[in-house]
């Protein structure tokens, strides 16, 4: 369990954590935009970086780091509010608000950063994606990868292959939701649902038609966990209300 | 002392309260339709309270692709890590009881964690049909309700 500072506050973690988790142990508030606690950390977004000093270095020498994805050792020392810090986020936020001017989360998080307009020239095609690669990396996770981020620089955009329907999606929805921007479209219902311009169909329960996932999904989780398909069929107030029936059948006492 | 939620069908009367604890205690705006513990009203107050068994071996934690279902080793309940849901609804349509709820209100899954301990739900329940036992006691078989003494006369 090493022992480390974060702002002069001493704390002590397990040795796998990273340092935002120490810094979060702290209570010292570090901001992200492409962590997710359920995903690997990725150190995209450059917004967590500090200022970091391992015990057998010199004294004064401190290296930039991300946070996120950097592992604590005993004796560290980490600043999180160092004036290149500091610089360096707003940095990374007034690129962010070049790109993405009408997206409220970034111009939020900028202003908290002291930044209300950027000083860069703003993108002629305002988007709503922060390229957070969020979508993509959970999309891998649940061992799919359907979807990447193609084209570099300027053109860096999340796409399926080749801009057409994807055909290794599920359809799970997974990339929605997680997207803090709410940039991927969707559209779902108890019938269909639309994502990706692919149209799934649904799951749907013998009796009383709702659904909640897709068939695609329902056979890849299957697939993943050994969990038998048959566990997906129904509905969960069909399953409630057969389980209902099933105790009133179980009654000690009349 | 190792606690247990203990649900007693026989002496369910269906009244709901256990649902209204539920809404409050766990902010889904208060609205009996959306909470964790679901009444299956199978006739004039004749109810079966339904919540969530915290399986041993649960089908929601099978199919979890972010280990977002974890077990609180001190409550014995299946807790939600918020953080690291992905809303992918696996677990819902995983459940084999139904005990898994999508709140579309709140692009979540909705699931009893035992209120960390002290289950709200349980201190509202007139009759005892949902109980936190030590788990010694869970065992026995409850006392049949006597539905006529609660039965209040017209107008009294």
């Amino acid at each position: 369990m090493p022992t480390l500072q974060v702002n002069g506050r001493r704390v002590t973690v397990d040795a796998e954590a990273t340092i935002l988790d120490a810094a979060r142990a702290a209570g010292v508030k570090v901001p992200t935009l492409c962590q997710f606690d359920g995903l690997e950390p990725w150190g995209g977004c450059r917004l967590c970086v500090v200022d970091m000093s391992e015990a057998h270095w010199d004294d004064d020498y401190f290296k930039v780091v991300t946070s996120c994805n950097h592992p604590v050792a005993e004796g560290m020392t980490v600043v999180t509010d160092s004036e290149r810090v500091v610089e360096t986020r707003r940095v990374v936020l007034d690129l962010l608000l070049a790109r993405c001017p009408d997206t409220p989360l970034i111009q939020r998080v900028a202003r908290e950063h002291g930044i209300e307009a950027t000083s860069y020239e703003r993108n002629p095609e305002p988007t709503d994606c922060i390229l957070c690669g969020l979508c993509t990396r959970v999309c891998d996770h649940i061992g799919v990868s359907a979807i990447a981020s193609v084209n570099r620089g300027w053109g860096r955009e999340i796409a399926p292959p080749f801009n057409q329907p994807p055909p290794d999606c599920i359809g799970c929805l997974a990339c929605a939701e997680i997207c803090p921007t709410d940039f991927i479209p969707y559209e779902t219902s108890n019938i269909r649902r639309t994502i990706w311009g692919r149209e799934f169909e649904m799951l749907r329960d013998p009796k009383t038609g709702e659904a909640a996932i897709t068939k695609e999904q329902a056979e890849h989780f299957a697939n993943r966990s050994g969990v038998p398909i048959t566990y997906f069929e129904k509905s969960d107030t069909s399953k409630r209300r057969e389980m209902a029936k099933t105790f009133a059948k179980l009654q000690v006492v009349k | 002392m190792k606690m247990i939620y203990k649900v007693s069908v026989e002496r369910c009367i269906a009244c709901g309260k256990c649902e209204l604890a539920c809404a409050f205690a766990h902010g889904s705006e208060g609205r009996p339709a959306k909470t964790r513990i679901n009444i299956h009203r199978r006739g004039p107050e004749v109810g079966t309270p339904i919540v969530c068994f915290q399986c041993e071996e649960a089908g929601c934690v099978a199919v979890c692709p972010t280990q977002a279902l974890v077990r609180n080793p001190e409550t014995g309940a299946i807790d939600m890590v918020r953080s690291r849901c992905i809303s992918c609804r696996m677990c819902v349509a995983g459940c084999p009881f139904g005990n898994m709820l999508w709140d579309d209100t709140y692009h979540c899954v909705q699931k009893c964690d035992l209120c960390g301990g002290d289950p709200r739900c349980v201190p509202f329940c007139p009759t005892g049909a949902i109980a936190w036992v030590p788990v010694e006691e869970a065992a026995t078989p409850p006392e049949p309700l006597d539905r006529e003494a609660l039965a209040v006369e017209e107008g009294a």
